[in-house]
Parts: C-alpha cells; sequence; structure tokens
C-alpha cells in the first residue's frame, strides 16, 4: 500500500508547496509511489488519516502548537519543509525586536487582536524527523528527502558548508567580487545555486552543525564590512539559530 | 624543439576544433579569473592565466562521476562502456602536469583506477611554461615552476612565435595532422626557452625560507604539537576550499541515487575532502578525526609526510589554489611551513632531511567497484540488533577470504557497507556476516530476508596471518562486536586445532543480553582444549548471568598464559584497546605478540578514497590487522 502524505502550512508564503506543486512530470512519478491525502495548495480533499506530514512555515502563536501536536500524533513520520519550518527562517528576524512594536508596525490600531509570539522552527515545538532546508526548497531533493524515507535511508543531508559545491561548481568566491556571503557557515546541498548566478548565499539552508562563526565574523570584517553589516547577515537567516545558543 | 608562428598556433587550435572527433578544452577567462573549459575558438584560449580555478584534474577525476548502476534485487553493471572522445588539453602549467604525474602514481598502485586511467590514457596535455603567475605560488620553491616530461607538447611564449618541445610520439603525431608551418628551432630559441624558464623563479612572490626537502622531519618533530596546531587552525571554517581545489587531492565519498520508480539507480563518486566534519566518521558516530586542529593537521602531514613516506615525493605542487581560495588565510603552506621551520630552529631542534624512503610500488590489475551479485540463505538473529546473515555468492564461486579480512556489502537502493567476516575460510560454500543496526545500510540490511539479494565486493584488508601464529598460544580478547572479526580466527584455528597451542577467549559485553553466537559459545565450555571466560559490564535485575561481571580487563588476572609463547589478538570498540594492550604489557607479553583489528571508515576498501586513514596506513589496505609493535608508534590508531 502506497504511503499516505499530506502537507500542512504555519507561517510562510508557501512557496515550498508550490515548489512541490511545480514538480512537473516528476509529480506523475512521485503520484506512484505515494497517495497525496491533504494539500491545501493544490486539493480540495482532506484527510487526518496519514503517514508523513510535510509541514511548511514557523510556529508563530501558541495555538500553532497544539495544530503541531496533532500533527505529530496523526504523522509516523514529519518533515520540516523549507527554511520556516526547519530552521525559523525570515520569520524569526521578528525576534530581534519588541513583539509590540512588530504587531504595531503590521496590524496598526488592531494589533491588539492579534495573537502571535516568538518565531520558531517547528523542532521547538515537536520531534522533526526530517529536513528539507531552502528558501524556497530544491525540488531534486525534496524528491531525494522522500525517496530516502520510502527506502528507510538516512536522508543524504550535507554536514559541510556551501563553500564544497561553489568549489566543484569552480565559481569564483563572491568574496572575491567584493561582496558578502554566508556560505562558509551555511549547510551545503542547494549546489550553491545562487552563486552560481552570480549572487551570494544568503543562509537560506541554516548553519552547518558545528559553525566557526568568530572566524565567519571576522572574514567579513576583514573584507570591508562592518560589524552591524556581519551581524544583520547573520540574523536574516540564521536569527532562532544564533539566539538558542 | 619546433617553431611555429602565433597565426599558425591559432590555427593549429582551430583545425583541433573542427575536429568533432575531439574534444579540445583550454584555458579561457571566467569574470577577471580563468578555467579550463571546452574551447570554441583559438580566440579564447589565454595562455597568458596566471592559475586557474580548478585544476584540469577534474577532466579525469570529474566532481560526480557514476561508477556502478544497478537495478533494485536483480543486479549492478559497471558504467556502459561510453566512447571516452579523446581530450585534447591546451595550456596546461607545470605544477598543474606534476600533479597528474602524482595522480597517476596515487590512482595505480596496489590497484588501478580504471575510470581515472580510461580518461587520462586518451587525454594529449598540451603544456605552457608560465608567462604570469599567481600571487600565491610558490611552484619554484617545489621543483614544479618547469617541468621536463609529462606532457605530450609544451609551449613556450616567443612573442610572435611559439616553441614546441615535443614530449611524446602522440603529440608529434598531433603537431604533423593539424599543425602547419613548423620549422625546426634555431639555437637561439632553445636559449630564449631557457631563459624563459629561468625567469619563471623572479616572478615567485612567495617566500619559503628553507628548502622543501627539510618538510617531512619537520612535520615529523612537529606532530605533537597540539598549541602549534591549535593556534593555525583557530580559524579553520572546514569548508574543505583548501582541499577541493589541490591539485593532488584525491579524497572521494561514494553514494547511491535511485531514480523515482526506485527500481534504477547509480553509485556515484563526489570529490570529498579530509578538512570536511564528518570525513572519518563511522556509522556508530565515533568520528576519529573530530577536531579541526586534528583534521587541518592531517591535511599537511598528508601532503607533507604520508604521501612522502609511500611515495618519495612531497604531494604538493606549490600551485597556490589553497593559499588563494582560503577566506580566513590560514592556507598558505609556505606561511605554515615557514612558521613551523622558525619555531622548531628556536626551540633548539636540528632538522635534517631525513633518508629518502624506501619505496616498493606495486600494480596489480584494475579496481573493480562492481559488486558480485549474492544471496542471503539464512538469517538468524542474536540479540535485538545484531544478525548473522549467511550469504553465498551468485555466481557459484568461492569468495576465498583470509580471516580477518571484510567485505563491502550493497543493500540495494541505500548504499555500501564494510562488514567484516565471520566465518572461517574453511567453510567455502557460504560466508556469515554479524551485522550491527547501526547506519542505513545495516539497518536495510536487517530487513531483508532469506533469498533476497545483496552485492558484495571483495574480500579486501590483509587478515590474519593463520599460518605464522600455528603452534602458538593464543589469547583471544572481544569485547562487543568484535567478536566477529576474531571468529573467522577463532573457528579457523577450532578448525585445526592441533596445529595450535593453548587457546583462550575472552569476552566482554555491556550485559548478558548483548552476547553473539551464545550457543556456539555455550559448547566451548565443553571442550578442555579451550579456555573461555565471558565477562558482562553490569547485569540488569531482570536478566541472569553467573559469570564474571567487569569489563574486558578484569578478564584477564583470571588466565595462565607463558607472554613468550602467547600471541593476543584483540578486537573490540575503539576504548578497548589500550587498556587490554596495557595489562597484557603489564604481564610482559611482547609487542610483536599483539595483533589488533581495527575499524574504520573503509569506504571504498582499495585505498584509494582516503576515509579510513590513520595517519600515514589505510586500514582498508594495509589493516585492518595490525601488528601492535608497528602500530604503536602511530599516534592515531589507539
Amino acid at each position: 500500500m502506497k504511503p499516505k502524505v499530506a502537507f500542512f502550512d504555519f507561517a510562510g508564503c508557501e512557496g515550498d508547496e508550490l515548489q512541490i506543486a511545480n514538480l512537473e512530470e516528476d509529480i506523475l512519478a512521485l503520484l506512484d509511489l505515494v497517495e497525496v491525502v491533504s494539500f491545501r495548495e493544490v486539493m480540495k480533499e482532506h484527510s487526518d488519516n496519514y503517514d508523513i506530514a510535510f509541514v511548511e512555515g514557523s510556529c508563530t502563536r501558541l495555538q500553532d502548537e497544539d495544530r503541531l501536536k496533532q500533527i505529530r500524533k496523526n504523522a509516523k513520520t514529519v518533515v520540516a519543509i523549507g527554511s520556516c519550518a526547519a530552521i525559523g527562517g525570515i520569520n524569526s528576524l521578528r525576534n530581534y525586536r519588541e513583539l509590540d512594536d512588530v504587531k504595531r508596525a503590521v496590524y496598526g490600531d488592531s494589533a491588539k487582536l492579534f495573537d502571535t509570539y516568538t518565531a520558531r522552527p517547528i523542532d521547538a515545538v515537536i520531534t522533526v524527523d526530517a529536513y528539507v532546508y531552502g528558501c524556497p526548497i530544491n525540488k531534486e531533493e525534496f524528491l531525494s528527502v522522500v525517496k530516502s524515507l520510502l527506502l528507510g535511508k538516512k536522508p543524504d543531508i550535507p554536514t559541510y558548508p556551501v563553500c564544497v559545491e561553489c568549489k566543484k561548481n569552480e565559481n569564483i568566491c563572491a568574496f572575491e567580487r567584493g561582496q558578502f556571503c554566508v556560505g562558509p557557515v551555511t549547510r551545503a546541498g542547494c549546489d550553491s545555486c545562487c552563486v552560481n548566478e552570480g549572487t551570494i548565499c544568503w543562509g537560506c539552508r541554516g548553519l552547518v552543525d558545528n559553525p566557526n562563526e568568530n572566524s565567519e565574523k571576522e572574514v567579513l570584517i576583514k573584507n570591508g564590512f562592518t560589524v552591524d553589516d556581519a551581524i544583520s547577515k547573520f540574523r536574516l537567516y540564521f536569527g532562532w539559530q544564533e539566539r538558542r545558543k | 624543439m619546433r617553431i611555429i608562428s602565433k597565426e599558425n598556433f591559432t590555427d593549429f587550435v582551430n583545425s583541433l576544433i573542427n575536429d568533432s572527433s575531439l574534444n579540445v578544452i583550454g584555458v579561457k577567462a571566467k569574470g577577471d579569473k580563468f578555467a579550463f573549459g571546452p574551447l570554441e575558438s583559438a580566440s579564447e584560449l589565454r595562455l597568458d592565466y596566471d592559475v586557474t580555478l580548478l585544476p584540469p584534474k577534474k577532466y579525469f577525476f570529474p566532481q560526480r562521476e557514476t561508477l556502478v548502476t544497478y537495478n533494485v534485487g536483480k543486479g549492478f553493471s559497471g558504467k556502459s562502456p561510453s566512447e571516452v572522445k579523446p581530450s585534447v588539453i591546451i595550456g596546461v602549467h607545470p605544477y598543474d602536469i606534476i600533479a597528474l604525474l602524482h595522480m597517476d602514481e596515487i590512482f595505480s598502485e596496489t590497484k588501478s583506477d580504471p575510470f581515472y586511467f580510461e580518461k587520462r590514457k586518451s587525454s594529449i596535455i598540451i603544456g605552457v611554461n608560465m608567462q604570469k603567475m599567481s600571487k600565491w605560488c610558490f611552484a619554484s620553491y617545489m621543483g614544479s615552476d618547469t617541468v621536463e616530461y609529462g606532457y605530450d607538447l609544451m609551449l613556450t611564449d616567443l612573442g610572435n612565435r611559439y616553441a614546441i618541445n615535443i614530449g611524446s610520439e602522440k603529440g608529434e603525431q598531433l603537431l604533423d595532422k593539424y599543425a602547419k608551418g613548423l620549422s625546426n628551432a634555431l639555437a637561439r630559441d632553445a636559449q630564449l626557452v631557457g631563459q624563459k624558464k629561468r625567469e619563471v623563479m623572479a616572478m615567485t612572490q612567495q617566500k619559503l625560507d628553507f628548502s622543501p626537502e627539510l618538510i617531512p622531519e619537520m612535520l615529523a618533530k612537529s606532530y605533537g604539537e597540539s598549541s602549534f596546531w591549535e593556534r593555525h587552525s583557530e580559524k579553520c571554517l572546514a569548508c574543505g576550499s583548501c582541499v577541493l581545489v589541490c591539485p593532488t587531492c584525491y579524497c572521494f565519498d561514494v553514494k547511491d541515487n535511485t531514480d523515482l520508480t526506485l527500481e534504477l539507480g547509480e553509485r556515484v563518486r563526489t570529490w570529498d575532502g579530509c578538512l570536511l566534519e564528518d570525513f572519518a566518521k563511522i556509522a556508530s558516530g565515533e568520528n576519529f578525526r573530530a577536531t579541526r586542529p586534528t583534521r587541518y593537521r592531517h591535511r599537511y602531514f598528508k601532503k607533507g609526510k604520508y604521501l612522502y613516506d609511500r611515495f618519495g615525493f612531497i604531494s604538493c605542487v606549490g600551485c597556490g589554489r589553497c593559499s588563494s581560495n582560503c577566506l580566513p588565510n590560514i592556507a598558505n603552506p609556505v606561511s605554515l611551513f615557514n612558521d613551523m621551520y622558525h619555531e622548531t630552529l628556536n626551540s633548539g631542534v636540528q632538522v635534517t632531511a631525513a633518508p629518502a624512503p624506501d619505496i616498493t610500488i606495486r600494480t596489480e590489475g584494475n579496481i573493480d567497484y562492481v559488486p558480485r551479485l549474492a544471496t542471503i540463505i539464512k538469517k538468524q538473529t542474536m540479540t535485538a540488533n545484531e544478525t548473522l546473515f549467511e550469504i553465498k555468492l551468485d555466481d557459484g564461486s568461492v569468495l576465498g577470504h583470509k580471516p580477518g579480512q571484510f567485505v563491502e556489502v550493497s543493500v540495494f537502493g541505500i548504499g555500501e557497507a564494510p562488514i567484516s567476516i565471520s566465518s572461517p575460510p574453511t567453510k567455502k560454500d557460504s560466508f556469515e556476516l554479524c551485522v550491527r543496526k547501526l547506519g542505513s545500510v545495516t539497518t536495510n540490511l536487517h530487513k531483508l530476508n532469506v533469498g533476497d539479494k545483496v552485492g558484495i565486493r571483495g574480500p579486501f584488508g590483509n587478515g590474519f596471518d593463520a599460518e605464522a601464529l600455528k603452534g602458538k598460544d593464543l589469547l583471544f580478547v572481544a569485547g562487543g562486536l568484535g567478536l566477529a572479526p576474531l571468529r573467522s580466527l577463532f573457528n579457523y584455528v577450532l578448525d585445526n586445532r592441533k596445529e595450535y597451542g593453548q587457546i583462550s577467549l575472552l569476552y566482554g559485553c555491556k550485559e548478558p543480553r548483548e552476547l553473539l553466537f551464545t550457543d556456539e559459545l555455550l559448547a566451548l565450555a565443553n571442550r578442555n582444549d579451550v579456555d573461555y571466560k565471558p565477562t558482562v559490564n553490569w547485569c540488569p535485575e531482570n536478566e541472569t548471568w553467573s559469570g564474571n561481571v567487569g569489563v574486558i580487563t578484569t578478564l584477564i588476572p583470571l588466565v595462565d598464559f607463558d607472554p613468550e609463547k602467547t600471541y593476543a589478538v584483540i578486537c573490540g570498540p575503539p576504548i578497548m584497546y589500550k587498556f587490554v594492550i596495557a595489562d597484557l604489557k603489564s604481564r610482559n607479553v611482547p609487542d610483536d605478540h599483539i595483533i589488533l583489528s581495527l575499524e574504520r571508515r573503509m569506504k571504498c576498501g582499495v585505498g584509494k578514497c582516503g576515509h579510513c586513514q590513520i595517519n600515514h596506513v589505510y586500514v582498508c589496505k594495509d589493516g585492518p590487522v595490525f601488528n601492535y609493535s608497528k602500530i604503536k608508534g602511530i599516534p592515531e590508531a589507539l
């Protein structure tokens, strides 16, 4: 019997689910392997009977926790997809500001009607079995994680930084182009896609397991960036990971 | 030496490009840097470059390469024999030519890597003497700023013309076929070429303060200077850039990718690097080079000492790519070696060049990366986590192993893992593997049943020398799963019992339910020619145990043996060795009477991928069995 899968979204842009909806011909091959029972972005039907739950978005409200716990209870396997779910993502930027200021900035006078708290990745609330990193996720990597789960294999997610892929792709280092990049402390697996296109790594896949952050900050400053620049560079995606330390 | 005008050289390159049977590669601009790439026109060629981002090794040992394809449950096949289009690589600097010569020796030692050599042999290298030099380059110090062999053709820019040195028949034929307007060099041309080569040294901006012959011995003396290595590696990002751009680095990882049908897949090798965090990590989670200083030191030792001891060359050609790619600027070998040199001098230690190592390099055939199909014929649960698999090769052949060797086991769709052989060679029709559920391969192996297919490569490694042990008293010391490889020798000895002296087996586990081969071991109690003593670290209340309680070393005082006649054979978890060895030594067992079997990440099994390396030793090839007298001086071993 094909495993039943469901997709859920929390605070996020749904860009990761969009990547999956856009799998094109691979989606048919994928549907030979799994049965999708819930996917709000592409279908009306919904069922709570599923084996694998893919969760996009950060947890930003107390009531999100109950929903996450229910998903955890229903599913055998929970997979965090995308930066917001996996590492806290962009949502965690607000954790550096007063919550009341943030609410007023977004909702104005109606701020008191909205309930929210420190943004966090879903593994701050429930146990997560696998991660698909990225903002947005990479289609190939999503498929590779799905295949691994179906085969019973540990998903092959690199523990080394993006520099490895940049070197293999023979990119000119962003620092050599006078730009600043957090690739040296960011988990690889994206095939250095942004740098391949001539830009920089923003760190959307989160920090590697044992980043040498002091050295990276020193590199940024040595290359002419201010301490504030370096800190804001780290907050964009690493906000939750940085504060947890 | 021939002379060709620049116009005729352009025509020569264009006529190579126009021949569709050739793959013509040259140095081209990439932003304000340079890279080797396919040439579409001679006008793209930039022979005035300083250094390329990656060395030309990517054409022989690519970043990603399929070794084997598989059909899940059915079989493995070698990569279909694709026509390797001959490559002409234009513009290789002398240091990169020398680096390829290093790679040739490394990839042919013991067994040749067919994937590397199929491409290497069909290629033509057109070198060029350096006109510009990267500010990080120190090739002049490493003797690789010019080169006298290793190329098919070698160009020197003489202004309006190139001088061409012919290095091979292939190179000469290429000129005959594609080049027009060649003339023989005159004396003045030869003199100019000599002058251009001498000018290269003057371009060097780096300064090595001593002669590189001292490097191996200086490294040897500084191995234990942990504060030196900690200081120099403090800023290491563990990003692997230094090794990934290196023209002589050859470590690789191998992974299986199955397609979306979950039926077809390929086994792919990719570049790896010893600076990366998980490089020496095994499935149990043990990481043999877990810290940045140990990995950082390993890189310098690999280049300056380990490969020197094995091949007689310092495996650094001074291209400077590592230095230019290191963001915290700690990878420059010149700075590190200068610091080491001055600190050594200041500490009053004299360093002289070590005598050249005694080198014997053997090459016996090709590496076979394709596993043989085999069938699980028996599956016996031993504990909650360990199962004994009996396996038979489908082609009916005998595995032909020695006790203590291992095989690489493939589980379809998952990958390959090294597993020691538990059965003695006296059992011929099939062999046994005692496997613990740890990583993806072993966990999935446990899900397979009798009749299911697996892949087998090997046997690999040296194994125990059962012949040399004949007539000796043997003391087996096994901890946990360490019994699995020892059983192949132990049962072999029992099968040839008369040829060996007194036999003892000391076996320890954490708790009684973890004991392996319980039926076999219980049967030993009825034999009067074997002294068997088990122990457990503790016995939980719900289990029963009447034997010894305590770690394995608590058994050693309980056995009587003559240290002069006894050989101890040890295998267990990494932590066990030093305690057992200390106790044996206190009982006067000579070092060369202690034999160990070690575990590391043996990924390729053939001494190439680099993952199982302990200092200069490859566990998969030089081990996994080691005599303590030989390995005690190898600091990372125990």
